[in-house]
């Protein structure tokens, strides 16, 4: 069954302008439950704007996407920031962590927006810390965290609400290849367990560990099959 | 996500940066303390004008008349005509006046010694304490027996009696003014004691002593005492005829008029007073309102990154709206609250400095205010948070 659906989806700026640029030119693909992807390209190729709809951040130019068979064009404001609450959680490069709030006011924080009560929300938000062993991290602050520990609280933040797909956006960008091994493990851990991954890369490396490999250029897939399939990355 | 969620927010943004809150909130303080100062000391004003309206008499009309021939006394003419209008008048008295050249003498004490000047005497009738707001504390008023058989005898103002007679009862006392012994029969109850040019130090003696002490037998001025407000009206009214049929511009002088007729100028003029004054300081309430504009469209700048994770983990507009407008309520409410301290201790020590009484805000004004703060947190806060929530989720991220 189909998850995930893009049928001939654009994303243009600037349209009929000189300026013109198209992020995504007519791209079509489908993702099934359960699957680990990863999409990979070289920076300006389109591949953050991919997942910014994929993750109902932003709304495409043209085409149509359907999450789980529903049409996200049909969805109101409420009903896209329920699914980015419920059914997404997002690992993005640079963490975004709140840096008012501690890590586990952070990692609370989307459940707070699904009104989960106090009590049960301590224990979710603990339990998504452990997973990523930060619980004894919980009352740091970001910035008293290192890049690695951040993002691992990113991470702990994104499976706190149990969302069924895991959007990591150069999840180890920042990161020195150790704590990116860390962080790419606890990732396939989550896959293991039955998440459905995407995850974005430039890194060949990186990539190479998922099933399927999807390589984008110039707002095009150019490649789209699985890891045995495409050779050296 | 739940009021009770986005409050929790609020505080810890609010405290989070406490300068620029406190800055924000200072705007709000020195608005609600400017309008609440302002209004409560014309209030102030106000009401120690009208208490003194009052002491003085109120619903108290002065009748001035003088004839230059044909007979120039009016008093049993007014006074008949007085008890005519009997649903409208409460009393009549003649007023003339006595200033004792040695003061009232008891023993080798005299009032010529007092601090701020010696007692004028009154000569009155039986009415004359209901009609200037009397009332006996000791012995007894002047009774119309007194008048009618010339008898000697005064009834002190609590100044004069405390002066005269400070270690013993007055009732049954001689003194002597300029002369003429008068027995002390009673003792007015103080109504001004504070003031130094009190309307205690007085004293008042039967109207008919004006031909022993003024060598006169008539007298040209008078007070009626009307029943109610709408009473002094309508008794002007008709006193002014009566007087117009009396004397006319030939034979004499009249003048009929009411104290009242100042208190409502005098009300009038304040209300006006305190409309223009409490919109003055208003407008530094409404300049600490755009200040918490400012601020929040600062806040929402500074903040879409933040605004952006929020949304990308599930934040609706609504709470994105909330949370900014709960931040601008509680800023302004929180300075409300500190701006009433202020202007309850501001209303305090003014009052006590220029109106030497204990003023406080009233307890409308107090509600008032603060459910005005937090309206303008509201109003000012709306358009920063609307901004903030119209964002595209990725735009917002893209913020720094």
């Amino acid at each position: 069954m189909k998850l995930i659906e893009l049928k001939d989806v654009y994303k243009i700026y600037n349209e009929g302008m000189e300026n013109e640029v198209r992020a995504l030119d007519g791209v079509s693909l489908s993702i099934d439950r359960g699957e680990f992807v990863a999409v990979i390209g070289a920076s300006g190729s389109g591949k953050s704007t991919l997942m910014n709809i994929l993750g109902c951040l932003d709304i495409p130019t043209y085409g149509d996407y359907y999450l789980d068979n529903e049409d996200v064009a049909d969805l109101t404001n409420r009903e896209l920031a329920k699914i980015r609450n419920k059914e997404v959680g997002f690992v993005f490069q640079g963490y975004n962590l709140i840096p008012e709030l501690t890590a586990i006011e952070n990692v609370e924080l989307p459940l707070i927006y699904q009104n989960i009560p106090v009590g049960k929300r301590y224990d979710m938000a603990m339990d998504a810390l452990e997973r990523v062993s930060m619980e004894d991290r919980a009352d740091h602050r970001p910035n008293e965290m290192s890049g690695g520990q951040q993002q691992r609280v990113a991470i702990a933040r994104a499976i706190a609400t149990k969302a069924p797909i895991i959007m990591a956006d150069e999840p180890t960008g920042a990161l020195d290849s150790r704590t990116g091994a860390h962080v790419l493990e606890i990732l396939h851990r989550l896959h293991s367990e039955g998440t459905t991954i995407i995850l974005i890369t430039h890194d060949g490396n990186i990539a190479s560990t998922a099933e399927r490999i999807i390589r984008i250029s110039d707002g095009k897939i150019i490649m789209d099959c699985p890891r045995e399939e495409a050779g050296a990355l | 996500m739940n009021v009770g969620q986005s409050f929790k927010m609020a505080i810890k943004s609010i405290w989070g940066k406490k300068a620029r809150s406190a800055l924000t909130m200072l705007g709000i303080i020195i608005g609600v303390a400017a309008v609440v100062i302002m209004v409560s000391l014309i209030q102030g004003m106000n009401r120690k004008t009208m208490e003194r309206f009052e002491s003085m008499g109120d619903n108290k009309i002065e009748v001035y008349a003088s004839k230059w021939w044909g007979g120039n006394d009016i008093s049993d003419q007014l006074y008949d005509y007085c008890l005519s209008l009997s649903d409208l008048v409460v009393g009549v008295t003649p007023q003339g006046y006595y200033y004792p050249q040695n003061g009232i003498k008891y023993g080798t004490n005299s009032t010529s010694n007092m601090e701020y000047g010696s007692p004028q005497i009154y000569l009155g009738s039986d009415q004359y304490s209901l009609c200037n707001n009397f009332t006996i504390e000791k012995g007894r008023d002047i009774a119309y027996l007194d008048v009618e058989n010339y008898n000697q005898v005064i009834v002190l103002g609590a100044r004069v009696a405390e002066f005269l007679f400070p270690y013993r009862d007055p009732v049954g006392e001689i003194v002597n003014i300029d002369g003429h012994k008068f027995e002390v029969i009673g003792v007015y109850a103080a109504k001004d004691p504070d003031s130094q040019w009190s309307m205690d130090n007085m004293a008042v003696v039967p109207s008919s002593m004006n031909r022993l002490l003024n060598k006169r037998t008539s007298f040209d001025s008078f007070i009626v005492k009307a029943v109610s407000k709408e009473a002094t009206t309508e008794a002007i009214t008709l006193l002014d005829g009566f007087l117009s049929g009396l004397i006319d511009s030939f034979s004499g002088y009249y003048s009929v008029y009411s104290q009242n007729q100042w208190m409502e100028s005098d009300q009038s003029y304040t209300n006006m007073l305190s409309l223009v004054v409490g919109g003055i300081a208003g407008i530094s309430l409404l300049v600490g309102g755009i200040g918490i504009m400012n601020i929040m469209l600062v806040t929402v700048t500074e903040r879409t990154r933040e605004i952006g994770i929020r949304m990308a983990i599930g934040a609706s507009r609504a709470s994105i709206i909330l949370q900014f407008l709960i931040e601008a309520a509680v800023i302004c409410a929180v300075g409300g609250v500190f701006g009433l301290v202020v202007s309850a201790l501001g209303t305090v020590v003014a009052g006590k400095l220029l109106l030497d009484t204990v003023l406080m805000p009233s307890m409308g004004m107090t509600i008032g205010a603060i459910a005005f703060s937090v309206v303008l947190g509201i109003v000012f806060g709306l358009y920063p948070a609307m901004k903030a929530s119209s964002l595209q989720p990725v735009e917002a991220l893209r913020g720094e």
